[in-house]
């Protein structure tokens, strides 16, 4: 128990001076964080909404990855949390997908399931409809939703590359971090994501 | 064919748009998982079970050890009584039965005879 006693006293230490530099040092940290987590909470739920196909998902995706940032990596340097944020949110992601693949096999085999009734995503159906508009607008609205389709049948890791590279602006090596793979593979899925995106949407586009 | 260059572009504008039109409760959402998750970094005082855990995991293997290598408290037979118990059971107890025991001293004097 002595252990408990050495850590109480140090906490009841009379030290203000370093309390007070300790709080400013919380409240810079804190800033940073609230402004790293506005400035990509979107885009991260765009990645994982893609990836999950499921609004509620995707938001429990992101959360769960804002909390372990916060929990775990907040004293880490400013510039490693975008890569870092990524990773755990991948991660996430990850581990939903593999968990709704074992869910929906033991439902497959309860009486009465009936797979009509699991969510789906469907970019078409959640975009804005315009009985009227400008053509611009219109021709948007179809290209958004011919990109999400496409981007969502993407293999995992074609996905995963084409979306940090292309749409939240990681470099190569930031990618790989994110990824956890090396920069090579990175490039090798990234081509070869944009090569299944063109073939399906060169007539969109 | 479309340039890669170009289609890169297009395919970031069209995904950029798609986020730009998060419909409102959506944005919310985000706004209130961005603050549970500073509220962590902001209220220490939740988390400070995590400041003893490494005491408290110390203490319990402390404690663990001594229960360990206090030793029970009941007295066990050493395997040397063990042994000895054993043999003194194979043993003949001649004095629980008097009558075999007659008989065995008639008998020795007729072989002596």
């Amino acid at each position: 128990m002595t252990a408990f006693v050495t850590l109480a006293g140090v906490y009841n230490m009379p030290n203000f001076g370093v309390e007070r530099s300790r709080d400013q040092d919380l409240m810079t940290t804190s800033r940073a964080l609230d402004q790293f987590l506005s400035s990509v909470e979107r885009r991260a739920f765009k990645i994982a909404q893609l990836g999950l196909r499921n609004d509620d998902d995707a938001l429990d995706a992101v959360q769960d990855a804002m909390m372990k940032l916060v929990q775990s990596y907040a004293s880490r340097p400013v510039d490693e949390w975008r890569p870092l944020f990524y990773r755990i949110l991948a991660n996430g992601i990850r581990d939903m997908q593999r968990r709704r693949t074992v869910r929906g096999r033991i439902m497959a085999w309860l009486p009465g399931h009936d797979s009509d009734d699991d969510e789906e995503f469907d970019p078409i159906a959640q975009a804005p409809s315009h009985d009227a508009g400008p053509a611009k607008r219109l021709e948007l609205d179809e290209a958004i939703g011919a990109l999400e389709i496409a981007v969502a049948e993407l293999p995992p890791r074609q996905q995963q590359a084409f979306l940090l590279r292309n749409f939240e602006g990681l470099d190569v090596n930031e990618t790989a971090s994110a990824m956890g793979c090396s920069e090579g593979s990175v490039k090798t899925h990234y081509f070869r994501a944009l090569e299944n995106l063109r073939a399906r949407l060169g007539d969109v586009f | 064919m479309t340039d890669p260059t170009e289609f890169e572009r297009r395919a970031r504008e069209v995904l950029e748009e798609s986020t730009a039109r998060l419909p409102g409760h959506t944005r919310s959402r985000l706004t209130q998982a961005r603050h549970a998750a500073l509220a962590q970094l902001e209220n220490p005082a939740r988390n400070w079970w995590r400041s003893y855990v490494p005491a408290g995991a110390a203490a319990a293997v402390a404690v663990l050890a001594v229960v360990i290598w206090s030793g029970p408290t009941q007295p066990v037979a050493s395997p040397v009584e063990d042994m000895e118990i054993l043999a003194d059971a194979d043993a003949p107890d001649f004095a629980e039965d008097g009558e075999d025991l007659e008989f065995y001293e008639w008998a020795a004097g007729e072989v002596e005879s």
